[in-house]
């Protein structure tokens, strides 16, 4: 059949590019959490469920604002880099937002600005980092969700999600609670 | 199929020959196609849907025991096996039609679950709409090389949400592109097979896709999105009462359906004096993306009554109640009171006219529609507090008077004529 000469390939080429997306998005990944640097962000997670990628707890970072002096300077929607440093007790900060990638620090992460606020008399603002959701087994992520709330009751827990970070993007490898994987704090607490 | 029980009794009684009555069998029988394929065709559809469906709820679960290595390899499962299907129907089933539409369904699930499980497997943070864009741009295909109708109205639903999330209130405009993708499939199917269900689904589809589509170009004079909406209604009541649906059932109708209901809709919430008192406080924006959208799609609706005018051909007033819609909102800058008013009469008198044109034709579902029709405007006006609760009664009691003698009338008409 004539028509088979061009469908055929053109069905391998589809199959193709179907299977390019998932590897190539693997690819990414995979090569920043073997060759990034790896940061803890200090958090807060929630328990909500997405239809196709199943139940996650949202992260809301505790610095998720940066004050700047002009406020219409930092449009909504803007690519903005967050530039990162280790704090003494070994947790990230930001310690500058600009709108080109940094020449000086290789540790920085691209994001967006969500708004510009004001507030204690100054102009912050307001991102969201591009690893907000951990996903979970559907079991445990309402489980996890109850061990943060146990931690947050105690002052002395931290959480904190464990990023690694390469040229601008960053992949998320685990949330802990005082250093033990949320996953193993629920099974601990099953038993 | 109430003909085919009633030849035996015809040929007996004589009034149609044998013959007459074995061609009518093979005509009927030829017209639906095998049972057993539609059945087949029908159950393969619903069998990949569902085992496809049942792979994303699976892998939404999130298997903790499973290695991120393992996780990897799990992803190209069901992608594998859905392009081994889709490529093993092209070469060896490629007429087909059961294996063609599961095939491509089923590879349509695997493609969504494999890219969910790959940002499942490395937390990529949530946007629904890049991921609803991929999934869809990755299909599209399908839909030509495996000539899957199916997978076109899976196409056509997952661009409609695509619209909703990546482009309300972001001036986002790739849902139309997407939808221009699709459109020669439909054309095709329309030309090709204008009767099977399929092509049905497609007439209900693809209007509801357009109306919510519509949702995106809303900026800053949202006000404006009434008349987009008002004149796409009419636009679809002027298709659905085009040539090409004249043979096809009401059911399959879907523009002239939602036409109907929509108008209605609009026109029954426009009868309250408050909207119009917003719209009248709008600034309207001459270079809006409303405004650009209500001049082409009225410019379309218009052509159409054009064009039908010139083949003159009856023009019913619910086709060019979107041109009185226009007009009243542009009333309503100068008289918030004066759009109000007319809305009523409008609703009043396009009631009336389906009223009389049912008992005209001795129709008994569209008279009961006229009266509904005028119920709704009463009910709505039970919500405006200006007016007196003994007027309000009255006009209950009359509309439920008028409800019942119609009927009454009507099925009188309709035994006189019988006896």
């Amino acid at each position: 059949m004539k028509l088979s000469i061009i469908i055929v390939p053109a069905f391998i080429l589809v199959c193709l590019a179907q299977l390019y997306v998932p590897i190539s998005m693997i690819r990414n990944r995979e090569a920043i959490l073997r060759y990034g640097k790896e940061f803890k962000f200090l958090t807060a997670p929630i328990d909500p469920s997405d239809p196709f990628r199943g139940k996650y707890i949202v992260l809301n970072f505790t610095q998720n604002i940066f004050p700047v002096e002009d406020a219409s300077a930092w449009p909504e929607d803007k690519v903005i880099y967050l530039h990162l440093q280790t704090n003494q007790n070994g947790f990230a900060t930001i310690s500058k937002i600009s709108q080109a990638p940094p020449a000086d620090t290789i540790d920085y992460i691209a994001s967006k600005v969500e708004y510009v606020s004001h507030h204690n008399g100054r102009n912050h603002v307001f991102f969201q980092f591009p690893f907000d959701r951990f996903y979970m087994e559907e079991s445990k992520a309402y489980e996890a969700e109850l061990a943060y709330t146990a931690s947050q009751q105690d002052t002395t827990q931290q959480t904190y999600a464990l990023v690694r970070v390469k040229e601008g993007e960053a992949v998320l490898s685990d949330v802990l609670i005082n250093g033990v994987p949320i996953k193993e704090m629920v099974e601990r607490q099953r038993q | 199929m109430h003909l085919l029980k009633e030849l035996p009794e015809l040929v007996q009684a004589g009034v149609i020959p044998q013959d007459t009555a074995d061609k009518i069998q093979l005509y009927y029988r030829t017209k639906a196609g095998k049972p057993q394929n539609r059945l087949l065709l029908v159950s393969g559809i619903l069998g990949a849907l569902l085992i496809g469906l049942g792979i994303i709820l699976i892998i939404a679960h999130n298997w903790d025991d499973l290695s991120r290595s393992v996780k990897t390899v799990l992803v190209f499962l069901p992608l594998l096996i859905g392009q081994l299907a889709g490529g093993y129907t092209l070469l060896k089933k490629q007429k087909n039609s059961g294996w063609r539409e599961s095939s491509a369904t089923f590879l349509f699930l695997s493609v969504g679950a494999t890219i969910a499980l790959v940002s499942q497997v490395y937390h990529i943070p949530g946007n629904l709409s890049t991921f609803l864009f991929t999934w869809m741009l990755l299909c599209l295909p399908l839909v030509y090389l495996l000539k899957s109708n199916f997978a076109s109205l899976l196409f056509l639903a997952g661009i409609t949400w695509y619209a909703v999330e990546g482009g309300y209130g972001k001036q986002d405009y790739t849902y139309w592109w997407l939808l221009l993708l699709i459109l020669p499939h439909y054309f095709l199917l329309c030309k090709s097979r204008p009767e099977s269900n399929f092509t049905s689904f497609h007439h209900w589809l693809v209007p509801l896709s357009l109306l919510v589509g519509l949702g995106t170009v809303a900026s800053q004079t949202e006000e404006l999105l009434l008349i987009c909406y008002m004149s796409l209604l009419g636009v679809f009541i002027l298709v659905g009462y085009s040539k090409f649906f004249k043979s096809s059932r009401f059911s399959s109708n879907g523009y002239l359906i939602l036409g109907y209901l929509g108008s209605a809709g609009i026109l029954i919430t426009m009868s309250f004096k408050l909207l119009w008192e917003n719209i009248s406080r709008a600034e309207l924006n001459i270079l809006s993306p409303e405004m650009l959208a209500a001049c082409f799609i009225s410019g379309v609706g218009i052509t159409l009554l054009v064009v039908k005018w010139q083949k003159q051909q009856v023009i019913s007033l619910l086709e060019f109640v979107f041109l009185f819609f226009i007009l009243l909102f542009a009333l309503a800058h100068l008289s918030a009171l004066a759009a109000t008013i007319f809305t009523n009469l409008l609703v009043l008198i396009i009631g009336l006219t389906v009223v009389r044109a049912g008992a005209r034709r001795n129709n008994l579902g569209l008279l009961n529609a006229g009266l509904l029709f005028i119920t709704a405007l009463i009910v709505a006006r039970f919500f405006d507090t200006n007016m007196s609760f003994v007027l309000r009664g009255i006009l209950f009691v009359l509309v439920g008077l008028g409800f019942f003698l119609a009927n009454f009338y009507m099925l009188k008409k309709r035994t006189t004529h019988e006896a």
